[in-house]
């Protein structure tokens, strides 16, 4: 379907750009992103990709606003504490752009939620059960997956693009077995731009997946924010990796 | 000789330790946090937190894979929040 003049109006800034065009833009506005978690990484991933036009974005986080999360997550207000994320969220991503739809998931995540269809998973959680789960379920069904974490000063970012490679996966690198860390966001602190800086890059990542121009399936990005340090890291598949593994 | 980097966090508890290492025949990233605990224990206890990597020359090792001569290994301490 061709654009129409308001959207040529609002993605201006995208088709001045040879390599998204009005062929990249349409394929942003046809596709449907699974966002998982809308802390910290989840508000600024939400804000970019509806502002870019994303066409179907699902938001899934079972939390109410409480005031400490004012100091990083950016789309909530003073007034929205006590009430569901998620809600708080979709008000606010449909007054930034109402052409995208916004369907809500006030709830953990679960199997109903995934048997939807998405062009692509962003791990916003803070937890490594579920970034598993996510990552599981994206191998299984060749779904690109992109994944962030931040602690302290610090931010890590892995994508995989699963749509078109079978082996590594988040599993090969972290073993879903492993304990969680004592230390986390509830105590031990984060800087909120870290946060910000890192959800930046997975929306990032997503666009360049949607348009086909992500080639760095497993690779890992650490930030160190308060040294001002990026690290950039492969990985290995793991032959034996009970997720992607040969059995 | 084999480089040591400690990343974030684990920079500020490493703080004075050496950032070169004597190489040896099968030095594995586990061997070297045995012999940091000699000295600074409380760096070989955050090296044993749950999902701290280990990388060499800037690919993700396991913590029993051997170290070659003139490798950079790093440490780097898990991140989790979202």
């Amino acid at each position: 379907m061709p654009l129409t003049d308001s959207q040529f109006m609002r993605y201006s800034r995208h088709l001045l750009m040879d390599d998204i065009a009005e062929s990249g833009q349409q394929r942003l506005l046809d596709s449907h992103v699974l966002i998982v978690g809308m802390g910290g990484l989840g508000c600024p991933v939400s804000l970019y990709l509806a502002a870019a036009g994303i066409g179907e974005l699902t938001l899934c986080d079972s939390d109410t606003v409480d005031r400490t999360n004012l100091q990083r997550q950016v789309l909530y207000a003073e007034e929205d504490c006590g009430k569901p994320k998620v809600e708080c969220a979709q008000n606010r991503l449909h007054a930034l752009n109402a052409e995208t739809k916004i369907h809500i998931y006030p709830e953990q995540l679960s199997g109903e939620i995934l048997a939807n269809s998405y062009d692509l998973v962003i791990d916003c959680t803070d937890n490594l059960a579920a970034r598993q789960q996510l990552n599981a379920h994206c191998v299984a069904h060749k779904i690109p997956f992109v994944s962030a974490a931040a602690l302290g000063w610090e931010g890590q970012l892995v994508a995989f693009d699963f749509a078109h490679n079978d082996h590594l996966c988040l599993n090969c690198i972290i073993d879903k077995d492993a304990p969680e860390p004592i230390m986390n966001c509830g105590n031990a602190g984060v800087v909120g731009p870290v946060l910000g800086a890192m959800g930046s890059l997975q929306a990032t990542t997503a666009i360049r997946v949607l348009l086909g121009y992500f080639q760095q399936h497993g690779q890992i990005q650490r930030y160190d924010g308060k040294k001002g340090q990026w690290l950039g890291l492969t990985a290995e598949a793991k032959q034996h990796c009970a997720i992607c593994g040969i059995p | 000789m084999i480089r040591l980097l400690f990343f974030g966090r684990l920079g500020d508890v490493a703080a004075g330790v050496a950032t070169s290492i004597e190489a040896s025949e099968g030095l594995t990233p586990s061997a070297v946090r045995e012999a940091l605990a000699v000295d600074y224990p409380s760096l070989a206890a955050e090296l044993s937190q749950p999902q701290v990597l280990v990388s060499i020359d800037q690919c993700i090792a396991d913590w029993d894979q051997p170290i070659a001569d003139g490798a950079e290994l790093a440490f780097l301490p898990p991140v989790t929040g979202g």
